[in-house]
């Protein structure tokens, strides 16, 4: 047995709707049993799998509460007897006190007799609601207070769209990047990751420390292919990137750019002018048609399709700002959709980079445009894949950074996003949702969000929204009000119950993918010690061992 | 059974009243005696000691001088002088264990009294249902009988205050309906440390 079970208390009350009361036994200090913990409660057949949601002072005596005890001998001597502490526990998971092979935790459907004793969760117990790590089960972080690894099963986790959310500095992106990295290197599925701060690529800025941590290319190799509409970035003076991005005009929708409408100061007349430009010069043209003119030209237009010549003046203005993005151009050389589905045939995944373009104009414009062409062609491979009944094309995962900008409520039901997230695994495309203002997105979408890994928010409206479409609310939401920077809530479809962790170490993660994970340690320590002598020798520059 | 502190002149289940043999020598309120009768050890815990003349019709006079000093001048004050004591039938012994409740039935009178050994307040007071009983009882000062004892009880263990916190944790458990008395009591406990 690893860990011994500590006795913290006994059943006293409770309910499967309303969650169990235990009174905390007296020899233990209330002060080190705080919400979000993992709790077992031993009855007589089953052990139930309870997260502890909130603790009480209770007093079983009115008058002492009127008169309370002044001196330490006697509060000591009351402790236990007139006055208690109560804690409310939420039972989750239920198994059997003698479980059978392959018998795993499932849901609680009753509640443990009167005084079933109450213990922490131990090492056994969280390995057995989580799993063992592994390659498909990567850990992820450990129980608050507890030194055991958290695993996320991927193989679920990519069967629905998925959300990290959590305020700036809540460490979210570094949580990402290590989901990320365990997709990539499990190859669970295919990553298309939409990079607007250059955090997936090469090296990202460590929050704590200031200094680059390594991020998923250099973790990863070759594996990873980073796409940029910015080449010329100092960004990439390390390493190239591995395909410079060029959008013709005539890929550019009218959706796409209505979802810009609040980056392009679009007005619904503007909107609805485009339309008229569109019916009249073709689908693929009017764009760059459209741009291309000057003033003349302009007030032509203005009596040839009978448009209000102030809507078009403005829409030329707005829609120039486009002109301002270098990668957007008239000609092409090749098809960046088709060199993106070249690659994920190829296995790799992909890393979608802005450089000094990271503007929310280019973020939403690209990633839509992308995403749509790739969910189009998505849609074709598994229709046909299904009706020649052979395997689809491999599933993937598109991660978008602000994600509300993409499935605000105005804008949800139009997007590829709000279509994708919807329609779930259905052509083998999901969401991995990264956002700070989750409130900003809309609720039908929430709902279908699986997985969900919430870090610390300010907002009750953010903490209401995360939470939209889950069971037990009141719990949850807790959890969330207590958590720290870097510690997140993980709840949803993946995890068996929601858990509150502490994110794993970045350095560690490092050094478990780059040797594969599941090695023993003397392997990574040996390649760390390999590590700093090269380091020593030949200077920091990339090393990768692949 | 050694050290004979007095003679028992009236019973009933829940109360002994004796006599002491010496003048001198005062039993201390809520000290633990023992009396063997009928082949049984019955325990009780004094709760009232009174120094009264013999003789129910004459009550004794005001000197006005010191009563170490009268009783040097008039010796024979002193023959008409008794001390006699109240104890509360606390518990009995049963075949070698110590039971903590009324015995079957009342020790008779005129059996000898004596105080219990330090072996047997340890034993009495391992836990403290006694005070329970006592408590039961009226007309018993409680609150102070059951400080007195777990003080005495708290010295025969050395001063061990893991037992002094027992037995405050024991008051509040047993009286957690009277708290106003719980508190007393644990009040006078605790100056005692």
């Amino acid at each position: 047995m690893a860990g011994k079970t500590k006795h913290i208390g006994s059943i006293i009350a409770g309910s499967l709707l309303g969650g169990l009361e235990a009174k905390l036994d007296e020899d233990i200090n209330v002060e080190g049993v705080s919400v979000g913990r993992l709790i077992v409660v031993d009855g007589a057949l089953n052990k139930f799998f309870c997260l502890l949601k909130d603790v009480s002072l209770e007093a079983t005596n009115e008058d002492i509460l009127l008169n309370p005890p002044r001196d330490d001998f006697s509060k000591m001597v009351h402790a236990g007897v007139n006055t208690f502490y109560k804690l409310s526990l939420q039972p989750m998971l239920i198994t059997s006190q003698e479980p059978e092979a392959g018998d795993r935790p499932r849901p609680s459907t009753t509640v443990p007799p009167h005084f079933s004793p109450v213990c922490e969760a131990t090492a056994d117990d969280i390995s057995l609601i989580f799993g063992e790590p592994g390659l498909t089960n990567p850990e992820i972080g450990s129980p608050i207070f507890m030194e055991v690894p958290v695993c996320l099963n991927l193989e679920r986790f990519c069967k629905r769209s998925n959300a990290v959310f959590g305020k700036s500095g809540s460490g979210k992106s570094v949580l990402a990047r290590m989901i990320l990295g365990h997709l990539v290197k499990s190859d669970m599925a295919i990553n298309l990751i939409f990079d607007m701060h250059g955090e997936y690529g090469w090296s990202a800025t460590s929050e704590g420390s200031g200094a680059d941590d390594p991020s998923l290319r250099q973790i990863l190799g070759s594996k990873v292919a980073i796409f940029t509409v910015d080449a010329d970035s100092p960004l990439y003076r390390k390493i190239r990137p591995d395909y410079d991005v060029q959008i013709p005009y005539g890929i550019i929708e009218i959706a796409d750019l209505e979802l810009a409408a609040g980056e392009l100061g679009l007005t619904q007349a503007g909107i609805e002018t485009m339309y008229r430009l569109h019916d009249a010069w073709g689908e693929s043209k009017w764009l760059a048609k459209f741009l291309a003119m000057d003033a003349g030209e302009l007030s032509l237009v203005v009596e040839e399709l009978k448009v209000n010549d102030q809507a078009l003046g403005k829409l030329h203005r707005c829609l120039s700002r486009l002109k301002r993005l270098p990668f957007i151009r008239k000609e092409v050389a090749d098809d960046t959709v088709a060199r993106i589905m070249n690659e994920i045939r190829a296995g790799r995944h992909i890393v979608f980079q802005f450089g000094r373009y990271n503007s929310m104009l280019s973020y939403i414009l690209v990633a839509n445009i992308l995403t749509r062409r790739l969910h189009r062609l998505y849609v074709d491979k598994t229709d046909s894949a299904r009706a020649e009944g052979i395997e689809g094309p491999k599933p993937l995962v598109v991660t978008i950074e602000e994600a509300h900008k993409f499935l605000d409520p105005a804008v949800a039901r139009q997007t590829i996003f709000g279509t994708i997230a919807r329609e779930m695994r259905k052509y083998n495309m999901v969401l991995l949702l990264i956002d700070q203002r989750p409130s900003g997105i809309d609720d039908e979408i929430l709902s279908q969000v699986g997985t969900r890994i919430i870090g610390e928010l300010g907002d009750e409206r953010d903490i209401n929204a995360v939470l939209t479409g889950l069971p037990g609310q009141g719990t949850l939401k807790v959890l969330i009000n207590n958590l720290e920077p870097r510690q997140f809530l993980l709840t949803g479809f993946a995890p068996p119950m929601p858990v509150v962790i502490d994110a794993k170490e970045y350095g560690l993660f490092c050094n478990e993918l780059r040797v594969g994970a599941g090695v023993i340690v003397d392997e990574i320590e040996r390649r760390k010690s390999i590590d700093s002598l090269k380091a020593s020798v030949f200077g920091d520059d990339e090393i990768v061992f692949d | 059974m050694s050290g004979r502190i007095g003679e028992i002149i009236q019973v009933s289940t829940t109360r002994i009243l004796a006599q002491n043999d010496d003048l001198s020598v005062l039993p201390h309120f809520g000290s633990f005696i023992k009396t063997r009768s009928q082949g049984m050890t019955i325990y009780g815990l004094v709760f009232n000691v009174y120094e009264t003349s013999i003789d129910p019709n004459r009550r004794a006079m005001a000197f006005g001088i010191e009563r170490d000093e009268l009783l040097r001048r008039q010796p024979q004050i002193a023959e008409f002088l008794k001390v006699e004591f109240e104890a509360a039938v606390i518990g009995f012994d049963d075949a070698g264990y110590i039971r903590a409740y009324l015995p079957p039935f009342p020790p008779r009178i005129h059996s000898f009294v004596y105080p219990c050994n330090s072996r047997e307040v340890i034993d009495l007071t391992e836990d403290l249902e006694f005070i329970r009983s006592v408590n039961a009882l009226p007309g018993l000062p409680v609150e102070e009988l059951a400080a007195a004892s777990i003080r005495l009880a708290y010295a025969e263990r050395g001063n061990d205050s893991a037992f002094l916190t027992r037995a405050g944790q024991e008051i509040a458990q047993l009286l957690k309906d009277e708290y106003e008395k719980a508190r007393s009591i644990i009040r006078r406990i605790s100056d005692g440390r």
